[in-house]
């Protein structure tokens, strides 16, 4: 849709003829110092902030051991559809966890609001925060956050210690040209604007569940 | 070699609660400092300065330097009246050219230098004298109110508690939410009484739950208030100055 | 130099006969006396309180994080052409849409003709203070399209038609009680026991069905990153993701100061803005959205625009000493801390923005009508003490009553009174004399028992405050009578 936008030029003179003078003198010194603490055991601390942020967090063995780990998980839902990311990685895993259920893939269509959960893999985790970064390409934006689950397939080499680690990675290939939309996920949804008192399960998913594969 | 004191007492301490700077020099002196008093001084501007008119404060900045040109020490018994010497002079006597910069002039280089010689008194005490016992004696239990400008532009945090804690017989007692605004603001205290009565009354009951029968701070005027308030609620506690406790010697 | 907005009062603000600081004075009076709302506000604040001090242990050093933040920021804003157009390209290069506005009717007249264009019945928001700025939502539903205001807090002020409390917790002022009462009258189910947890369920289920049927979704931004072309939008709840995930259109409305560098400044700005504004270290969701879906998606917005708000912040830029203000990252934090926030409430203020960053930056945004918020504080600085990225707030107040009172914006008697007060503060014998008299006087009015009455030059203190004893000397007195010769 093209539109006529002339206050553009408008708006860029006014900052351009605003900027002349100069902001006043700041210690412009290259940063030295550490902002926070630096994470020795990165898995670990994952696990810890997991725990802290409400999440669900397995560590598993090997692929098997997901497929089992899954199949638990998914015993615990009311039966339903399931939402999966079309990778051949998870594909294996539904066989292999035995799930009998009906699966909508990610290449059939968006994630319905009957599904019970939605299983994705993650572009990354980060121990900092106890997040996992998904993007587009992890079965979509509504993957994530329309069911009430979400499961999240990861392994360890997936771990990064830090933001900056894992905001420097995303830079560097170049993953919102590649993806409309990326998320980093802490947690699951909740609110906390009734009284200050924390509710679990606002809009997003109620649970959400990472099983990472450790090496 | 006994420290030279210039008093600079704050405008409203002169004319309302004289007792704060007769304590005050009553502690220097028995801390060995020959105190003098400059008569010329007056007010160092802040109600102008805070109330937007700066033309009118000026003069009044320009006149302090002035008077205590020649003053080795200048002591203070209020953490607002030395910030804004301190703090506030450099800028009021600085002047803005049309780009925004701030071109700094002999006066403003001036008032940089006289605000290193300028000091609240816990902060002289403690920060140049190197005293926190300065032989007071005053047996009652005291809570602390921190006032703003002492605490969030002078960085005083420990200096006064640290004197009082060394008073003889002085049972301290922490209060809650002891570096809340107590609501005196200057002129915000009548332009807004409302706002500011209720902040007085929350830090009067922040004193209340303390139990304590004294609450002090470093600036006159956020007792001026906070007594005024507690009047009113016939509050068991009463307010008393930072140096009239170190003054006391029974 | 002042940059005080000369704008008349947005279209839709009914002129009354009262100011708006009358009106300011008149709230803040009846709000600052509400003990249940100071109660409310304390439980609120505590557990705010208590949360922040928590995050901020978090870090190994905040005043690190804090002037990194603060350096970040000025980046983006004394570059803010350059990064506003690396951000612009990088949107467009991926057939996102971006428009630029110079005020807010501006910027509601295109989403408006967007939205009517596209046959737009329904349209759900997340969060945005800029769209409040602008009155985007009754722009929309003056065209006959339902919105609906998503973020739990902001759903339960447009059900009960109020503008939101506070920039991150709409409804703080609301107990269960009262959200329930409005749930059973607005939303016709009742849940007896005023269960937060059934609350927000009931809420889910009301919106999830808006969510699914809306064809535009709006949301703000809480930075929008210039090296990557992606709008970064911080939420909780989830609603900010379905809002841009599910209707077929998004709409990301910023003002143009939200604007960072780089990708990578997320790492600290992410953990610093969530502990400012909750105490979290991060916020569940830390959304980047660069453009509508791609080809190959499971799914997302065929449509993406992002509408630059200026409104008069380029105006800010040009003002060297008040530049900082546009730093600013919507964390709400200055508000929880403040002692005048805290008495009289949101609403009091009655701006987009309140509390002291709203105070600072309403004249220069709204015009000289809302001065007043200027002179509404202590200058107690516990605003500034707490900024993530360190705007000297309370000395911009200070600023703003400086610059107003020389564009002559006082009133006459107050400039009057200031300068008799001159005269006599540059000469001891009146100084003196003056002081004298007022302690005369009061001893006088005292003893009469007319304290507090119109007899009293002290009422306005004394209304409020038990009278101060007036001593019989003044200190320089004492001090010629012998206190110098000790």
């Amino acid at each position: 849709m093209p539109t006529q936008n002339p206050s553009r030029e408008q708006i860029l003179e006014r900052i351009r003829s605003g900027l002349r003078a100069p902001a006043p003198a700041l210690d412009d010194r290259p940063f030295e110092a550490e902002i926070f603490e630096p994470v020795t055991d990165p898995l670990e601390r994952f696990r810890q902030e997991c725990k802290a942020n409400l999440m669900e967090c397995h560590l598993v063995a090997d692929s098997n051991a997901a497929a089992q780990t899954l199949a638990q998980v998914l015993q615990s839902l009311p039966p339903g559809e399931i939402y999966v990311q079309d990778d051949p990685a998870l594909r294996r895993l539904i066989v292999a966890s035995g799930a009998r259920r009906p699966v909508r893939w990610s290449t059939q269509a968006a994630p319905a609001e009957s599904s019970q959960a939605t299983i994705t893999l993650a572009d990354a985790l980060i121990a900092q925060t106890g997040s996992i970064f998904v993007s587009a390409s992890c079965g979509g934006r509504g993957a994530s956050v329309v069911a009430p689950v979400h499961i999240a397939m990861a392994r360890q080499s997936q771990l990064v210690p830090d933001l900056e680690t894992a905001l420097h990675n995303a830079t560097a290939d170049q993953r919102l040209e590649k993806n409309s939309y990326a998320c980093i996920i802490s947690g699951s949804s909740r609110t906390a604007d009734i009284e200050k008192i924390l509710v679990q399960g606002a809009h997003g998913p109620m649970r959400l569940v990472v099983i990472v594969e450790t090496d | 070699m006994p420290r030279k004191v210039s008093l600079f007492v704050p405008c409203f301490v002169d004319q309302l609660q004289p007792q704060v700077a007769v304590d005050t020099v009553k502690v220097l002196r028995r801390l060995g400092c020959e105190v003098d008093f400059p008569e010329d001084q007056t007010c160092c501007g802040q109600p102008a300065f805070n109330s937007g008119f700066w033309d009118e404060a000026r003069p009044c900045a320009e006149r302090f330097l002035r008077v205590f040109r020649d003053a080795e020490n200048i002591v203070c018994p209020s953490g607002s009246c030395t910030t804004m010497v301190r703090v506030f002079y450099p800028e009021l006597l600085s002047h803005l050219d049309r780009s925004g910069e701030k071109k700094s002039g002999a006066q403003h280089d001036e008032a940089v230098a006289l605000g290193r010689r300028t000091f609240e008194l816990s902060e002289f005490l403690v920060k140049q004298l190197g005293v926190t016992d300065v032989g007071a004696v005053f047996p009652h239990t005291v809570t602390y109110h921190a006032s703003c400008h002492g605490l969030r532009e002078l960085k005083l945090r420990e200096e006064p508690i640290k004197l009082l804690r060394a008073v003889k017989g002085l049972t301290f007692v922490d209060m809650l939410r002891s570096d809340e605004c107590c609501g005196f603001g200057g002129t915000f205290a009548t332009k807004f009484e409302a706002i500011s009565a209720a902040m007085g009354e929350q830090k009067a009951n922040s004193v209340a739950v303390t139990g304590a029968e004294y609450v002090t701070a470093i600036d006159p005027s956020c007792l001026m208030h906070v007594q005024g308030i507690m009047g009113k609620k016939n509050a068991r506690a009463k307010t008393i100055h930072l140096a009239g406790i170190l003054a006391s010697e029974s | 130099m002042s940059t005080f907005a000369t704008r008349p009062t947005p279209a839709g603000a009914t002129p009354s006969a009262e100011t708006a600081a009358q009106k300011f004075l008149r709230d803040a009076a009846e709000k600052s006396a509400d003990l249940v709302h100071r109660e409310i506000i304390r439980k609120n604040m505590e557990s705010y309180d208590a949360a922040h001090q928590r995050g901020r242990a978090r870090f190994k050093d905040w005043e690190a994080a804090r002037r990194r933040c603060q350096q970040i920021k000025r980046e983006a804003i004394n570059h803010l052409d350059r990064y506003l157009l690396q951000f612009e390209e990088r949107v467009i290069a991926r057939g996102g849409h971006v428009f630029w506005a110079a005020t807010g009717d501006e910027a509601c007249a295109y989403i408006r003709d967007l939205a009517v264009g596209r046959g737009v019945k329904t349209v759900v928001k997340s969060k945005s203070m800029v769209t409040e700025e602008m009155h985007l939502a009754s722009a929309l539903e003056e065209q006959g399209i339902r919105v609906w205001e998503t973020d739990l807090g902001e759903f339960i002020v447009q059900l009960r038609n109020e503008a939101p409390y506070h920039i991150v917790t709409p409804a703080m002022h609301l107990n269960r009680q009262q959200i329930r009462d409005l749930f059973r009258e607005k939303l016709g189910e009742d849940i007896a026991d005023a269960d937060p947890q059934k609350l927000v369920a009931l809420a889910r289920r009301k919106l999830r069905e808006a969510f699914f049927a809306a064809e535009m979704g709006i949301s703000g931004a809480n930075f929008i990153v210039a090296d990557a072309g992606a709008v970064a939008i911080s939420t909780n709840e989830g609603n900010g993701r379905l809002s841009t995930s599910l209707p077929r259109i998004h709409v990301a409305v910023t003002g143009i100061e939200k604007v960072i560098p780089r990708l990578v400044d997320l790492a600290t700005l992410w953990p610093t803005l969530a502990t400012s504004g909750t105490g979290q270290p991060i916020t569940t969701y830390s959304t980047l959205v660069g453009g509508p879906r791609k080809p190959g998606e499971a799914d997302g917005p065929e449509e993406f625009h992002v509408v630059l708000l200026d409104n008069g912040r380029s105006n800010l830029l040009g003002n060297v000493e008040e530049r900082e203000v546009l730093h600013c990252i919507r964390c709400g934090a200055c508000l929880n801390i403040c002692p005048v926030y805290r008495n009289i409430g949101g609403h009091t203020y009655n701006t987009t923005y309140p509390g002291p960053i709203g105070s600072v930056l309403t004249p220069h945004l709204r015009g000289s009508e809302f001065q007043h918020l200027s002179y509404a504080s202590s200058l107690c600085g516990a605003c500034t003490s707490v900024c993530p990225v360190n705007i000297n707030l309370h000395h911009h107040l200070l600023h703003n009553r400086r610059d107003f009172t020389a564009a002559g914006g006082i009133k006459s008697s107050e400039r009057g009174q200031f300068r008799l007060w001159k005269k006599a503060m540059l000469n001891p014998r009146l100084y003196a004399l003056g002081g004298w008299m007022m302690r005369r006087s009061l001893r006088v009015v005292y003893g009469l028992g007319l304290a507090g009455s119109i007899f009293d030059p002290m009422r306005a203190w004394n209304r409020k405050r038990t009278p101060m004893p007036m001593p019989k000397s003044s200190f320089r007195k004492l001090w010629r009578k012998g206190l110098n010769k000790e």
